[in-house]
């Protein structure tokens, strides 16, 4: 069973890269008005969903750094906040139905908003300039939005698939305990 | 509703293709689209083709096709001539490719002749909206070093804020958190030119009381700061906003490069 888990482990590390090259290079020129989607909030999320709090926050924190080396000006904003949203996702798994289309919509709208809007802040802080044009701001954020939404749409029966396996092998001690 | 597996198949398809619609529409233009009357064509092309041939033979045109086996010999020297020169083509292309890119270079470096540069790849781009940063081919075992300015055949880009041996991470004037000196060229005012979200603009800010702004007029760096050479050029005037209080006035600026289509940069080492 250790096994297994390294196994899922480094596949979700190449699944990061995978996504890194799609959005770096396929999402650049592939947007919608020239906004690109956020494919690592969602997958951040979906690990929390499925493998729960503890996973959900240590690989949202590797993606962060991973991300943050890669392209970021600084180490350690998106591992806070992609780990946060690892978290959320450990959360949600507590209380709401993953099954549940809708609810798993509103999942990705809220975690997109949480993420974009924790980093803006956050590098606004740190790189010391201002807030400005807000309109554009929400602009580029509903059209992400929507954008990340029908992305999840599409991927969601592969993910559920996935995912139910893997929380199989990872949750294996509490699975009841979710129900009783 | 994916219990429904038929159901469910099927609107997936669909909202594929109503995404891969709304993503064309949304980047392209009419002219860019050519490739949907190319399909349609080769549609249209063989009926087309069969009316024409029975268009011929009735008004009596068949002469044409009456030596079968000559014709047949000479459609295949014709197939393999149109082999060769198909392949020939092929290396054309990457010749072509290769030509252009040189031409780049060296396009850049005639124009920037005052600068020692070093030219450079865009390998990857920011993954953010809310950013704009890249990652460029050449890095500290090129003499690259952070704060050297990047330009392109059109003007500035940005500059290098981090360094690794072999590649160099470039954050652009169009990032929220770049400000640029910059000196408006028929007047001379001076003003802090500031990036933004939208990727087509820029906000010039800080311009004194008295200054008087023009539309369309050019604006470059002023060489304060000590990251910028004087006299890159960064953009247009493309609106001026009076506000109520006159130290608030600010101008919006089109950047003159256009980053969405960056390839190929220079690097200013001197």
């Amino acid at each position: 069973m250790e096994k297994r888990k390294t196994l899922i482990a480094i596949s979700l590390i190449l699944i990061f890269f995978i996504i890194y090259f799609l959005q770096s290079n396929f999402f650049s020129w592939f947007t919608i008005a020239g906004i690109k989607p956020n494919i690592f909030v969602i997958l951040a999320l979906f690990i929390g969903l499925f493998l729960g709090r503890k996973y959900g926050l240590c690989f949202g924190i590797i993606y962060g750094f991973f991300l943050d080396s890669l392209i970021g000006r600084n180490i350690g904003t998106s591992s806070l906040m992609l780990g946060i949203i690892g978290l959320i996702g450990g959360y949600i798994d507590k209380n709401f139905s993953k099954d549940n289309r809708l609810m798993i919509m509103a999942m990705v709208a809220i975690t997109t908003i949480i993420y974009e809007i924790g980093l803006y802040i956050i590098q606004s802080i740190i790189l010391k300039y201002q807030i400005e044009q807000i309109n554009i701001l929400i602009k580029t954020l509903v059209i992400e939005i929507i954008y990340n939404i029908i992305i999840t749409i599409i991927i969601y029966p592969l993910i559920k698939k996935g995912g139910y396996y893997v929380e199989g092998i990872f949750k294996e001690n509490n699975i009841l305990t979710r129900y009783f | 509703m994916y219990n429904n597996k038929k159901g469910g198949t099927i609107g997936i398809i669909i909202t594929i293709v109503i995404l891969i619609l709304l993503v064309i529409l949304s980047n392209s233009k009419l002219s860019d689209i050519s490739y949907l009357g190319n399909a349609i064509n080769t549609i249209v092309m063989p009926i087309q083709n069969g009316y024409t041939y029975l268009k011929n033979k009735i008004s009596g045109n068949t002469g044409f096709f009456t030596n079968i086996e000559e014709l047949s010999s000479e459609n295949d020297n014709l197939k393999r001539e149109n082999s060769e020169l198909e392949q020939k083509l092929r290396e054309l292309e990457i010749i072509k490719a290769e030509n252009i890119t040189l031409r780049e270079y060296l396009n850049l470096t005639e124009k920037y002749t005052s600068y020692t540069t070093t030219p450079a790849y865009i390998i990857n781009k920011d993954t953010s909206n809310y950013s704009s940063t890249f990652v460029i081919n050449v890095g500290s075992n090129d003499g690259i070093k952070e704060n050297m300015a990047v330009i392109a055949d059109k003007g500035l880009v940005g500059h290098v804020v981090s360094v690794t041996s072999n590649t160099a991470k470039v954050q652009t004037i169009i990032d929220p958190s770049s400000a640029v000196s910059v000196i408006f060229k028929s007047t001379g005012d001076n003003a802090i030119c500031k990036g933004s979200i939208s990727t087509n603009s820029l906000k010039a800010t800080y311009i004194s009381t008295g200054a008087e702004i023009l539309e369309n007029d050019t604006i470059e760096t002023s060489g304060m700061g000590g990251i910028y050479p004087k006299g890159i050029m960064i953009g247009t005037v493309s609106k001026i906003e009076n506000t109520k209080n006159v130290i608030d006035k600010y101008a919006i600026i089109k950047p003159a490069v256009d980053f969405n289509k960056l390839e190929t940069v220079l690097v200013i080492i001197k």
